[in-house]
């Protein structure tokens, strides 16, 4: 009798692991962003896949602000948590139910040691319009001893919410400023004040001025004063002893924001342009002449 | 003999722009001298200027695209319907960039100028696409005074459970952007809204000629050649907006691309893309763009979400998702007002008052000159299919440059 020959059986595969669903993912990215036993590094990765399960767990979601509020976690750790915490509040409805407790957690780190933690933070508050954050930062620029960011922060988050408290400390930093940026961020948020708009004019006219403080002046005058924007601009553009990068300003808000009638009859002004066009100066500038002739001088 | 040419049925010329989804033409004779019989044979092809859009046509209304089509033309002036797209890959650069045109034999009878508008990554923008949309945006922007200011009002903490946290999340924000960019085209018919491809590098986003580059202190700093200088919102000039990356990588801790095309072929599932990449493109930066009530003060904003609707049209071609009708296409579960597929959408939909926002900003939703669809006052259905997949009359005239008909 022959011997039946043993067929050796084929080995099935393993039973493929399905792969966990976003919701399964997001619970278990949580449990690694919030636990200690995990680095710094698996739970900052992690905490960029607990977004869905912040907005659907409660649970979840006070484990996620115990490690921002918590000083002695990590501070990378609790930045990731704020950024997490922060992309689930993007999914409006489900997080609206722990918004409260949110803000509340903001509001308790924005005194944090950690710098950086406290910018963010103020920062996100101050979008929200909040009044705590608006009082901590109009505070420090008073009494710089308070001051929980640098001026120049300060006042660049004011600005989400302008309002006259706001413009009274921005014109004393003008005034007096403890830093270039610090009256920079003051002039930006003074753009919004229509009694600024003289002092403007005569900063976008300055020549010893700043490049940047010119650009900000001519943009806060286009608002402001079209007409007296569009003044200041023609000048400039004729003044043969001004500064291209202020002429190349000038030209583009001329060009994007002018009166069309008035200028295409200027010929002064087109030949001073024209000029501009063919002389020493960059291609990027030369572009913004040609720009303005395009629409302007039909005569070319 | 001479022809007329017509595109997206239309003789006007902002009708003239196709995109990768066929769009209804037709041709009449206009002048017959020198032709005898009834009808005449007309050749239809298109012509491109060098990195010109290109041309594909067909005769039906299904059926393989050609180069070029051979169509019997009656002398009597009744014209003849014919189809024209553009051949995926081939986007235009500028308008008019292609041409289509009619011949009889070698003859020339009839020519148009026409371009493939198309939504393309920000980050391979020519420079005279990068200034014409920088340009139109700013115009819109008007210094605070423009139309914009409607379109950021549309996106406050306020209106935020409209658009945000159901499933109406991609349908709102793809008639948000479509809106938007109807008016950047009625400022220049010739731009087409770009997408920041947020999970590759895109340094040439963040440039002083572009969307502007960062201090450390956040505030958006732009050249002095670059008309989103004059940039203002809410009465407030410039732009606050801090990445918290290095801007020639992209952001940490994304999804990327394929990741979220495999989130799941259930609508349900892919939509959780909300959270991530979306919400944490959104939070790698400080600055406006990091929160909801402030986040459509900046312009990256519309590039942001127009890659996330640019991922929703992609997983649409990839899992055949354009019908609502499929369960697959949409989440059936009971979701608030605005986010069922019956539902109209706030603002367009001008209601106000619990349990819609208080205001109603900015009307009804543009028109268009090359389409009819999504219409004034449009639902969450009529944002499925978008390319006219199920309905030729749904095509809503915009097109990825990746996402293929």
């Amino acid at each position: 009798m022959a011997t039946k020959r043993k067929v050796a059986k084929k080995r099935s595969k393993p039973a493929r692991r399905r792969s966990a669903s976003p919701k399964v993912a997001a619970r278990h990215a949580v449990s690694v962003a919030t636990s200690p036993r995990y680095s710094v590094r698996e739970r900052t990765a992690a905490a960029a896949e607990t977004p869905l399960a912040v907005c659907e767990s409660d649970k979840d979601m006070q484990a996620m602000l115990a490690v921002l509020r918590n000083t002695d976690e990590p501070v990378k750790v609790r930045l990731a948590a704020l950024q997490s915490l922060q992309a689930a509040s993007f999914s409006v409805l489900a997080f609206e139910a722990c918004r409260g407790d949110y803000i509340a957690t903001l509001r308790k780190v924005a005194d944090d040691p950690d710098p950086e933690l406290r910018q963010r933070v103020l920062g996100l508050l101050a979008r929200e319009k909040d009044g705590y954050a608006q009082r901590k930062l109009l505070e420090g620029l008073h009494d710089p001893a308070k001051a929980l960011l640098p001026p120049e922060k300060a006042l660049q988050l004011l600005s989400y919410d302008v309002h006259a408290d706001a413009y009274a400390a921005a014109r004393a930093i003008v005034k007096k400023p403890p830093n270039e940026m610090a009256r920079r961020e003051a002039l930006r948020l003074l753009a919004a004040d229509a009694t600024a708009a003289p002092m403007f004019e005569k900063l976008m006219r300055d020549k010893n001025e700043l490049r940047e403080i010119r650009q900000i002046s001519a943009s806060a005058l286009s608002a402001l004063k079209p007409e007296r924007l569009q003044k200041s601009a023609r000048e400039i553009l004729l003044d043969k002893s001004d500064y291209d990068d202020i002429k190349a300003t000038s030209l583009t808000a001329l060009t994007q924001l002018g009166d069309e009638q008035a200028l295409a009859k200027d010929k002064a002004l087109l030949t001073s342009v024209n000029r501009f066009r063919s002389g020493k100066t960059s291609a990027k500038y030369k572009q913004t002449a040609r720009r303005f002739l395009d629409k302007y001088d039909r005569q070319e | 003999m001479d022809v007329e040419l017509q595109v997206n049925n239309s003789a006007a010329a902002d009708a003239r722009f196709l995109t990768w989804a066929p769009s209804p033409c037709r041709i009449r004779v206009t002048n017959p001298s020198g032709v005898t019989g009834p009808t005449v044979d007309v050749r239809i092809a298109s012509v491109s200027a060098a990195s010109g859009g290109e041309l594909v046509f067909r005769l039906a209304t299904t059926g393989a695209f050609a180069s070029s089509l051979t169509v019997s033309v009656p002398i009597n002036g009744t014209s003849v319907p014919f189809f024209a797209a553009g051949r995926f890959g081939r986007p235009s650069v500028a308008n008019g960039d292609v041409r289509i045109e009619a011949r009889m034999g070698t003859t020339l009878v009839g020519s148009l100028p026409v371009m493939v508008r198309i939504r393309k990554n920000a980050n391979t923008l020519t420079t005279a696409e990068r200034d014409r949309f920088v340009a139109a945006f700013a115009r819109l922007n008007n210094q605070g005074l423009g139309r914009f200011a409607d379109f950021r009002n549309m996106h406050t903490n306020v209106s935020s459970p409209q658009a945000h946290g159901a499933a109406g999340f991609l349908p709102w924000h793809r008639a948000y952007l479509l809106d938007l960019e109807r008016e950047l085209q009625a400022i220049d018919p010739g731009v087409a809204l770009p997408y920041w491809r947020f999970d590759r590098p895109a340094p040439n986003l963040f440039q002083l000629e572009f969307l502007g580059v960062a201090d450390a202190l956040g505030t958006v700093q732009f050249s002095n050649a670059n008309p989103l200088q004059f940039w203002r919102t809410d009465g407030v000039q410039g732009i606050n907006r801090r990445p918290l990356f290095n801007t020639g990588s992209a952001p940490p801790g994304l999804r990327s691309e394929a990741q979220t095309l495999a989130l799941g072929t259930q609508y349900r599932l892919f939509r959780t893309m909300e959270g991530n990449p979306h919400g944490s493109a959104h939070t790698s930066f400080g600055g406006s763009i990091s929160s909801i009530g402030t986040a459509a003060k900046d312009p990256l904003f519309f590039l942001l979400h127009c890659n996330v609707d640019r991922l929703w049209a992609k997983w649409q071609r990839q899992n055949g998702r354009f019908d609502p009708a499929l369960a697959a296409s949409y989440d059936g579960a009971a979701n608030p007002i605005g986010h069922n597929l019956p539902d109209s959408m706030w603002p367009w939909n001008g209601v106000t008052g619990n349990p819609r926002p208080p205001t109603a900003p900015g009307g009804a939703l543009a028109a268009s000159a090359c389409v009819s669809a999504p219409g004034p006052q449009p639902v969450v259905r009529s944002q499925l299919d978008f390319q006219g997949v199920v309905s030729a009359a749904s095509r809503m005239g915009f097109d990825y440059d990746d996402v293929a008909f």
